[in-house]
């Protein structure tokens, strides 16, 4: 699929990048962030507009993360009736609830750009947690900002070889991602060790 | 942590524990992957691209720092007229010719260039 995209970039790039970036906050693994570096490449070169690299990617991220917050918000009905009989499911979305409440902001923002893996579960959380919508919203516009323009940006000015930044740059994401996890995970067996005593 | 803590929670809190274990060799797993890109990329050798059909003639120029007009010029263009935009696979097809040949003739022009 990567060939696919990389090949369909000269000719409808614009689109293609809208449509990747959208997919990518909806837990379709598509390279989003090897296909943001190639056009930052592309732009460099002059065969693509940089100013419609960085809205094409922008937006798609944008209205990807306010769909897979839309989805889990109209799901919420459901859910809730689904762990109505199971208390510990329940009170897991409720720890769920509480974090995101107090550093919900914050959580979001990262995981646009800084642990992008995460990315869409935050989405799903926060809109099945009810988390505001209003913060959601601007967390998201400034994190995808971030994301977005630290890709092109990498792949305009290191066009020499976009693999190697999208080798590095998905090391360095993911275990980043897989720590955070840890981190929450090993806090909460911490605690629950505290409370034993 | 003692051995009765972790029993505590092997018997209590298990796939939590199970979860934490996973996360943890996950984060490793990505930071030895990281060391051996690093280590890998470090060599310039990997790090010419060699020329592939989606890409452009401007991507290749600077992907290997050399004037965009003299790849248009190696591969049988007018650099003046030469459109942006314009993948490998598209001049191979323009011009009539498989890809493999054109890309052959670019890196034979590459490895001229920069050897």
């Amino acid at each position: 699929m990567t060939d696919w995209l990389l090949s369909g970039l000269a000719n409808s790039g614009i689109p293609l990048l809208f449509m990747t970036t959208f997919l990518s906050c909806l837990m379709v693994p598509v390279p989003s962030s090897l296909l943001m570096l190639a056009a930052g490449a592309f732009a460099a070169g002059g065969d693509l507009s940089i100013g419609a690299v960085l809205l094409a990617a922008y937006l798609g991220a944008v209205s990807g993360d306010q769909t897979g917050y839309a989805a889990a918000r109209l799901a919420r009905g459901p859910i809730d009736a689904l762990l109505a009989g199971k208390a510990r499911a329940a009170r897991m979305m409720e720890t769920a609830r509480i974090r995101l409440d107090r550093r919900g902001g914050l959580t979001v923002f990262l995981t646009r750009w800084l642990m992008s893996p995460l990315g869409p579960y935050v989405n799903l959380t926060a809109g099945a947690t009810g988390f505001s919508w209003m913060r959601f919203s601007m967390a998201s516009a400034a994190g995808e900002a971030v994301w977005v323009t630290i890709y092109a940006g990498l792949g305009w000015a290191f066009a020499t070889n976009i693999e190697m930044i999208a080798d590095l740059s998905g090391s360095i994401t993911a275990g980043l991602a897989a720590a955070f996890v840890a981190t929450l995970l090993g806090r909460h067996l911490l605690r629950s060790l505290h409370h034993a005593r | 942590m003692t051995w009765a803590g972790l029993r505590h929670l092997w018997q209590h809190r298990r796939l939590t524990l199970l979860a934490f274990i996973a996360a943890s060799l996950l984060a490793m797993f990505f930071a030895l992957r990281l060391v051996v890109a690093a280590v890998y990329w470090s060599d310039p050798v990997h790090l010419e691209q060699a020329p592939d059909g989606w890409m452009t003639t401007g991507y290749v120029a600077r992907s290997w720092q050399v004037d965009p007009k003299d790849v248009a010029q190696a591969l049988g263009l007018d650099p003046e007229t030469h459109a942006r935009g314009v993948t490998l696979e598209d001049i191979a097809e323009a011009q009539g010719r498989p890809l493999v040949d054109l890309i052959a003739d670019l890196a034979a022009y590459l490895a001229e260039t920069r050897p």
